[in-house]
């Protein structure tokens, strides 16, 4: 039956029927082999009924196995060492022209295409099924309320200014080297701004939960905390939020955590003090406000999506009288009920340490 | 080594120039090939070898001798002086093939396969750190962490396959050292038993009957003594020796016994035993040297061994293109050179089946101890899958095939031929024993035997029962033993008076018997021996018991009869009987055999017996099995080419419908040359043939016939045989037992070796060994190889599949900047951990059909591991696992807070660990503590997506064509303890070692374990779906580019 198809399409190209006799010979050489298949391929023929499809596969088939035949000629060739091959380069020139031009070929390259369209339809299937599992999940998951709050409790603490770096160096008579802090302070309490916070925010009552009941999907309202609740680390008073004298406010804010609400009556405070060394390197600290905690009213926060002008309360730090020109390592601290602040992994869970080093 | 081989080669072709076709001659050109061997070796060596065969001993005398060596033949050397030459030329044994030295074989499994790519791996892991701390004194020691685990894994997988490779080697070498011998040594005037291996020159020895020859000996006396010399030269006759010098070679005179040669028996009178001088011991003894030529020939690479580097070839491919253009990309879009670098790192952690190369070792181990329980003791790992790849097998004639052993075969009495049982218990013997012809017949064949059992057997079945007497006897003493009953006690009852020997001039045995009738005074004289000579001595011929003249119907009878059994290439005896009349022999006649008082003619003609070495009845079953796998068989025998014909029909090795090239030529009548050779599909080539072909004809031999019998070879033409076939891209094996065939079982690609006959140099040289001795063996070896080939094709599909879902996340958190999916030590815990023994079940699986109804895999076609393995592996399934890996990575970072969108780009701010406030999609703030651990239960969720899904991939690659269910999903339960060592491991690595920091794992929420479920089940359906196209399509483009 191969054999049949051969012959039939051999005049097509000269140099293809060349191929075929070599062919032929290495039937030969696979000893086994030629027998098994015929009778392979009769069988199958008696057992598909449609001859004519079965001929096609056939044909396709054939391309193929000529395909690879030819594949195999040029490595031959390309290994041939021993053989003196004069017209080599000729040779090797009628296949790749025979690979471009034999209209047989062009059916591998709809074969490719073929590929092609088979794995775009696969990928774009399993992306059709990512796609359907993601809207599925989002679809059980509330915008408004994370399932899960555990790995983000407790709460986090971060400092103010921030500038990539939790020592602050810097020398009181070279504005340079501080104003950069100021920068950081002014740009970050903008939105504090009492003016913003009187149009935004509404007063709300201290020492208790500010909680919101009603639909979900809600706009929830902010509790004000305005520029001015912070003094003299305002800003508004010492413009330079005292990096001039060589009394640096810093500012602490604890990371927002939806749902999170402290202790009922009992307001998380703030307290700073030397890491290490001697306790008297700092000898005073101003908090701001006065209470240094964080107000309940400031709780519990509804997340972005329906808190959108939710503005997290600050507690000032004003280190008044810190020894010079050393670092000064300081740790401060949350204290309250329910709040974490000696994770040993994580240094920000609670408590925030970095270095004064203040120069004169 | 293609150098040495040249040299061998070349040695073929002269050494077989002029085999000629006698007998006597064709051993001499044996001997003359041998010697051309050494002459070839190596300059220095041929200079020391010449000196070796330029020895005189064999033709001094005993005196020269005594003083040439210091010693004395009746007292022997002292122990002292023995002592002394001990120390000096060293121990009686030949010295093993130089071992590679532990250290390089272990540093080679430090830095083969995959352990290059991981040591770049850790050496990049260390440099990134030195840049890190160049930069920052208190950079974090993670990369030096990583490295240090990069390299333990080398080191470890490095250990586990050295250990492995030693543990098979030990089988051997244990193996080797089960067969102590010792020698009998006259040392001080005395005779002492010591090890043979403690010899040394000039010692005196004593050989009995059944020792083997421990050192090469100059014989000094010996009556009757034979040795077998096939371990040194092929030939299975027999080979007479004595203490005269005869001939000016020293491999040709009588008086020296081979080192390793049998000596098969020594007769009784006067002292039993054969003294000899020891003349060379150890490696400079006749066979040390041929051993030592044999390690010349190097070992080609297994073709297992070829397809596990073509398969590293692509996955360290794979691995150094993704890496370094990711390289390029993380490098063009703004990263920086140490972020890449430990990109880099990722890429090639992910893309390295760390753990497959042990995996592989261990299957393979599996399957050899399997094959050692079948009797197939492999000694080199990979040989395993070689016999399973085989195409050609040369196998051995002697023993083999056959029995080893003369058996009666068949009978010619009353003008009839009957066929005896040869099978290995001759239990079976259905031929008419009713004939009066049978009952003459049978005592001659019992009276007229000098074979003896020895004595104390009595419980051992009776062809097990060691005899002593040379073959034919030996066969017929079985035959009659079984079939009449205690044939010690008829001899006993028919007294034996007088008898000549076997001899050459002669051509028959004679004895005179009284017979057990009391009323019968008349002497029996019995007579067998040649055919043709006994027949001439008989008038009459016995006929259902009655004696008839012998005219010359019968006599035509007797030699279409005696043409047959010889054209079945056995061996034909004639036997015939006599009795005395007791007139002229009175009881008390003395018979004198010197002065043949008594008449040798006119004898009654009884009957004619053939016998034959037989095949194993297991071998032609085995033989048709390798014939429907595509194997062909080749036998290869220094025996007759008729009788190897014979054995060839007989086991099938020449199938029972096809003809030679002489076949067609006697059947039509016509001369050989006029025969069409397309005709003819089984060829029967002589050696004397084969040394005039160029390696072009025998190519075209080898090609156009499908069944071939080498016979009256010389072993060096074995070497040429082997190299054909190698020609042919086929992958050969090759059974021998001799020394001799110690250079062609290396230069096959599998030598195997006969356990129970094989010399230790065979065993040496081959890469497995037959227990047995038993060509069936072969057959469950290959299919085992076989089999072992298709399931590794699964364990490596298995073990790639994940290396996409390990490499995506790497590749998307380049590109798309997400937190990391999975860190680089969770990928080594996959690797190495959850995956191991599951690939390692896969082991176990059953054939799908069966795989000895296909043909032997293409060397060059049939990959291990091809394009639509690695294509269907790395796109399809291990796309989907990519993906299914992902949704449970999002899920947890939905969950948490992170939903994909904000994710994005995300990278350089979550890995920042001075932002500690950093905002999910709830406007929650994260520390970099906490969003490092959510990172690792990413990682930890990613692992367990992989693991769910990996245990539909373990399901899935149970089959490549049919359908789980048809496999059956329960029958391989190593399959199910893989898939619960997998959810322990991950049980314990997340719950367990949760805690644990360093380790990156996490307590995930129970929930998260299901939620790749649904990708596992779609990876099972998807598969089920492509298997059923190609069961419904077979041939057809899905089937090409979809069946691995």
């Amino acid at each position: 039956m191969r054999r049949q198809l051969r012959s039939r399409r051999a005049p097509a190209s000269p140099y293809g029927y060349r191929y075929r006799l070599d062919d032929q010979d290495e039937v030969n050489q696979n000893y086994l082999a030629d027998e098994e298949e015929e009778a392979e391929e009769e069988a199958r023929v008696m057992v598909v009924p449609d001859l004519e499809e079965e001929e096609e596969e056939e044909e396709e088939e054939e391309e193929e196995e000529e395909e690879e035949e030819i594949e195999e000629e040029e490595k031959e060739e390309e290994k041939g060492q021993g053989q003196p091959t004069g017209n080599a380069w000729w040779q090797k020139w009628q296949i790749v022209n025979e690979y471009l031009w034999d209209p047989e070929k062009r059916m591998s390259l709809a074969r490719t295409g073929l590929i092609l369209v088979i794995y775009f339809f696969f990928y774009a299937s399993l992306a059709a099924v990512i796609t359907l599992c993601m809207y599925t999940l989002f679809l059980t998951i509330s915008p408004y309320m994370p399932p899960f709050t555990e790995r983000v409790k407790p709460p986090g603490v971060m400092i103010r200014p921030f500038a990539h770096s939790l020592n602050f160096n810097f020398n009181v008579s070279e504005p340079d080297t501080w104003q950069h802090y100021v920068i950081s302070l002014n740009g970050f309490l903008q939105g504090y701004n009492d003016s913003l916070q009187e149009e935004m925010n509404v007063d709300c009552p201290p020492g208790q939960y500010f909680i919101q009941d009603g639909d979900e999907d809600e706009d929830k309202k902010a509790c004000q905390f305005k520029r001015s609740f912070l003094k003299n680390c305002s800003g508004l008073e010492d413009p330079t939020f005292g990096y001039s004298t060589g009394q640096p406010c810093i500012l602490l804010k604890m990371n927002r955590i939806v749902g999170f609400r402290p202790e009922l009556g009992d307001p998380v405070k703030v307290s700073c003090k030397v890491q290490r060394g001697d306790e008297n390197d700092i000898r005073s600290i101003n908090y701001y406000p006065e209470s240094a905690s964080f107000d309940l009213r400031y709780y519990p926060y509804y997340g972005k999506l329906t808190h959108v002008n939710y503005t997290s309360p600050l507690v000032a730090m004003h280190f008044t009288d810190v020894v010079k020109n050393q670092a000064v390592p300081v740790q401060c601290q949350l204290k309250g009920k329910g709040i974490i602040n000696d994770v040993i992994n994580d240094r920000f869970v609670g408590r925030v340490i970095f270095t004064l080093n203040i120069e004169t | 080594m293609g150098k040495k081989t040249l040299e061998i080669y070349s040695v073929e072709l002269n050494g077989t120039k002029d085999v000629e076709q006698t007998d006597k001659q064709d051993g001499k050109e044996r001997y003359r090939g041998l010697k051309n061997c050494f002459h070839s070796k190596k300059d220095h060596h041929t200079e020391k070898l010449k000196k070796e065969l330029d020895l005189d001993d064999h033709k001094l005398s005993i005196e020269e001798l005594e003083k040439k060596y210091g010693t004395n033949i009746i007292t022997g050397l002292s122990s002292t002086q023995a002592a002394e030459l001990l120390a000096q030329n060293g121990p009686n044994a030949l010295t093993p093939p130089k071992e590679t030295p532990e250290i390089i074989k272990f540093l080679k499994q430090m830095v083969g396969g995959f352990s290059i790519l991981l040591w770049i791996g850790a050496i990049l892991c260390w440099i990134a750190y030195g840049i890190q701390y160049s930069m920052n004194k208190s950079s974090s020691l993670d990369d030096v962490y990583l490295g240090c685990v990069l390299a333990l894994v080398v080191i470890l997988t490095g250990i586990f396959a050295y250990y492995q490779e030693a543990k098979s080697t030990n089988i051997m070498s244990t193996f080797n050292k089960m067969i102590p011998q010792q020698a009998f040594v006259i040392r001080d005037s005395e005779k002492k038993t010591i090890p043979a291996e403690q010899l040394v020159v000039g010692d005196i020895v004593e050989i009995k009957g059944g020792d083997r020859v421990p050192a090469d000996i100059r014989l000094l006396s010996a009556q009757g003594c034979k040795v077998d010399n096939s371990s040194l030269t092929g030939e299975s006759e027999p080979q007479a020796r004595s203490s005269e010098f005869t001939h000016d070679s020293l491999l040709e005179t009588k008086n020296i016994a081979f080192y390793s040669t049998t000596c098969l028996e020594v007769s009784t009178s006067p002292v039993g035993t054969a003294t000899g001088m020891v003349i060379n011991t150890g490696d400079r003894t006749i066979i040390g040297q041929i051993a030592s030529l044999a390690s010349g020939v190097g070992n080609e690479k297994t073709p297992i061994a070829i397809e596990i580097e073509h398969f590293v070839h692509i996955v360290a491919g794979v691995a150094v293109s993704i890496g370094i253009l990711f390289f390029i990309i993380a490098v063009s879009l703004k990263y920086q050179v140490l972020d890449a670098i430990i990109f880099l790192i990722g890429i090639i952690v992910a893309n390295v089946p760390e753990g497959l190369l042990a995996t592989v070792t261990v299957t393979l181990s599996l399957t050899a101890k399997r094959m050692a329980k079948k009797n197939c003791l492999v000694k080199n790992l990979e040989a395993v899958e070689t016999l399973g790849s085989t195409s050609i097998i040369c196998s051995d004639k002697t023993g083999t095939l056959t029995q080893n052993r003369m058996t009666v075969a068949h009978l010619w009495f009353d003008n009839q031929i009957f066929i005896a049982d040869t099978s290995e218990d001759h239990s079976n013997q259905v031929f008419d024993q009713s004939s009066g012809t049978w009952a003459s017949l049978s005592k001659i064949i019992t009276l007229c035997n000098r074979a003896e059992f020895k004595p104390g057997q009595e419980s051992v079945p009776i062809m097990k029962r060691i005899v002593v007497g040379d073959a034919s006897e030996t066969a017929l003493l079985k035959f009659s033993e079984v079939i009449l009953g205690d044939v010690m006690e008829i001899r006993k009852r028919n007294h034996k008076v007088a008898e000549i020997p076997f001899n050459s001039t002669n051509k028959f045995q004679l004895s005179i018997h009284k017979t057990d009738d009391p009323n019968d005074k008349r002497f029996l004289m019995v007579m067998k021996g040649a055919p043709e000579r006994i027949l001439e001595k008989c008038s009459t011929i016995m006929v259902n018991g009655q004696e008839q003249p012998l005219d010359k119907s019968t006599a035509e009878a007797f030699h279409t009869a005696y043409m047959e059994l010889g054209g079945l290439g056995e061996r034909v005896l004639g036997f015939c009987h006599l009795y005395l009349p007791a007139d002229e022999f009175p009881e008390t006649y003395t018979f004198d055999v010197d002065a043949m008082n008594f008449p040798t003619s006119n004898l009654c003609f009884v009957g004619l017996l053939s016998m034959i070495d037989p095949p194993r009845s297991t071998v032609p079953d085995a033989v048709t099995k390798c014939r429907s796998a595509g194997i062909k068989v080749i036998m290869v025998t220094g025996d007759h080419p008729i009788t190897a014909k014979a054995i060839a029909k007989s086991v099938g090795i020449i199938s029972a419908n096809s003809e030679t090239v002489e076949d067609i030529a006697k059947r039509l009548h016509i001369a050989v040359e006029q025969v069409n050779k397309r005709d003819a599909k089984a060829a029967v080539v002589t050696g004397a043939e084969l040394k005039d072909m160029s390696p072009e004809q025998l190519d075209e031999l080898l090609t156009n016939y499908s069944e071939i019998v080498f016979a009256r070879t010389s072993p060096q033409q074995k070497l040429i045989i082997v190299e054909g076939c190698q020609r042919q891209n086929a992958v050969v094996a090759v059974t021998g037992d001799g020394v001799n065939d110690s250079p062609a079982l290396k230069k096959a690609d599998i030598g195997i070796a006969m356990g129970i006959a094989g010399s230790d140099a065979a065993k040496n040289a081959a890469d497995m060994v037959l227990l047995d001795d038993n060509f069936a063996s072969i057959v469950t070896g290959v299919e085992e190889g076989r089999l072992i080939f298709d399931n590794l094709k699964k364990t490596i599909a298995y073990t790639l599949t994940k290396n996409i879902a390990e490499l995506c996340p790497f590749l998307i958190y380049i590109i798309v900047g997400l937190p990391l999916p999975i860190g680089t030590i969770t990928i080594l815990f996959i690797d190495l951990g959850t995956d191991i023994i599951p690939s390692i079940a896969l082991a176990y699986e059953k054939a799908e059909s069966d795989i000895m109804n296909r043909k032997p895999r293409h060397k060059k076609k049939d990959r291990l591991v091809n394009e639509q393995l690695a294509i269907y592996s790395y796109l399809h399934i291990g796309l989907i696992q990519a993906v299914g890996g992902f949704v449970v990575y999002f899920t947890v970072y939905a969950q948490e807070g992170f939903k994909p969108s904000i994710l994005i780009n995300l990278r350089v701010e979550w890995e920042d660990s001075n932002v500690n406030d950093l905002e999910d999609s709830y406007g929650q703030q994260w520390t970099w503590y906490q969003r490092k651990y959510l990172e690792w239960t990413g990682y930890t969720a990613f692992f367990v997506g992989i693991m769910v899904q990996q245990i539909a991939d373990l399901i899935i690659r149970k089959t490549r064509r049919n359908s789980i269910f048809q496999q059956g999903l329960f029958r391989n339960k190593v399959i199910w303890v893989g898939i619960a060592s997998q959810i322990i491991i991950a049980l314990i690595l997340s719950y367990g070692l949760g805690s644990i920091t360093a380790l990156n794992f996490t307590m995930l929420r129970p929930q998260y374990w299901f939620v790749a479920v649904p990708y596992a089940i779609l990876i099972w359906v998807y598969d089920e779906v492509r298997k059923l196209f190609i069961r419904l399509y077979p041939g057809s483009w899905w089937e090409k580019n979809m069946y691995y």
